[in-house]
């Protein structure tokens, strides 16, 4: 039920990291959350999803991982760097 | 475009845990035991709390910060029974209290005229256990109406309490609930759970609840 509230720590998380100019770069979010964390992975994906469908973000993939315990944290952002492909 | 990987490993509930570090230090700084009440809605937060201010509000300064998802009726209740401001938190479709809104109740409690805090969370068995107030204790209620084995199917409110109380006891010979069973299954998720049995109504329904406050009180004096 709080998984909304989750959510949107996790893009305040990416807004910390990369800063607001760089959200509508962030490709991906990895997520570690644990078997324990008392989430239900499918209602905070369709939060993530909602949330990094829209600006600043535009479309950010959540990627999660599962694992022990009550661990929940973001473990990664991918984002893409304004350079062409080699 | 080239893709570049950003290293976080940052805990999600990091900002809320620094928030209730915060918390905590205020509340020792004044040696305020705080009571994080949780439980399902219905299991009788609100009530306890009622008697306690009723009973005890002479007796000790008593502040209480209460939550609820809509309407301040919880805190009118409360209001009733003690002369000191109950500071009402709407969360407005939240179903849990998080620490920056207790950090920002507290601004208008006066800790140094307290002896002891009450925050009644929302009722919700789930939510509430994974956010950190900054309080002294967890306390987990369980109500005689409910299913027995409420701490296997939430056992996260269970493992992370300090405190079990059982409340409506007098409704025991109404209802198929066993008392044995119940505290079986909270102890086999938290073994170190100390368990108290309450009723509202019933006389002396709420010495060993009362017990568990003064031994709280004198604990923090002493430290």
């Amino acid at each position: 039920m709080h998984e909304m509230s989750i959510a949107l720590e996790v893009c305040r998380i990416a807004e910390e990291q990369v800063g607001t100019d760089t959200l509508p770069a962030v490709r991906a979010v990895g997520l570690e959350v644990g078997e324990q964390a008392g989430i239900e992975i499918g209602s905070l994906v369709f939060c993530l999803e909602t949330l990094l469908g829209a600006p600043p973000f535009t479309g950010a993939a959540p990627v999660i991982e599962r694992c022990p315990g009550d661990v929940l944290r973001v473990s990664y952002l991918e984002v893409e760097d304004g350079r062409p492909d080699d | 475009m080239a893709v570049r990987t950003i290293d976080v490993r940052e805990r999600v509930m990091a900002r809320n845990d620094q928030l209730a570090s915060g918390i905590r230090e205020r509340l020792a700084g004044t040696g305020v035991p705080a009571l994080n009440l949780v439980s399902s809605p219905g299991a009788g937060k609100t009530a306890l709390l009622e008697r306690t201010l009723a009973d005890l509000s002479r007796t000790y300064r008593i502040a209480v910060i209460t939550g609820d998802v809509q309407t301040q009726n919880d805190a009118d209740r409360l209001a009733r029974h003690t002369d000191r401001l109950v500071q009402a938190v709407v969360t407005n479709g939240a179903c849990h209290l998080d620490a920056l809104q207790i950090a920002t109740a507290l601004d208008a409690i006066d800790l140094d005229a307290t002896d002891l805090l009450f925050i009644e969370n929302v009722g919700n068995l789930v939510c509430p256990a994974a956010w950190d107030l900054g309080e002294t204790g967890k306390v987990v209620l369980l109500s005689v109406t409910e299913g027995e084995d409420k701490p296997l199917k939430y056992p996260s409110a269970f493992q992370r309490a300090t405190t079990l109380v059982l409340t409506k006891l007098d409704l025991i010979p109404h209802v198929p609930f066993s008392l044995e069973r119940a505290v079986g299954y909270a102890l086999e998720v938290n073994p170190d759970l100390q368990v108290l049995f309450t009723s509202t109504i019933l006389p002396e329904g709420l010495e060993e609840w009362y017990g568990f406050l003064r031994a709280q009180l004198h604990q923090r004096r002493a430290a």
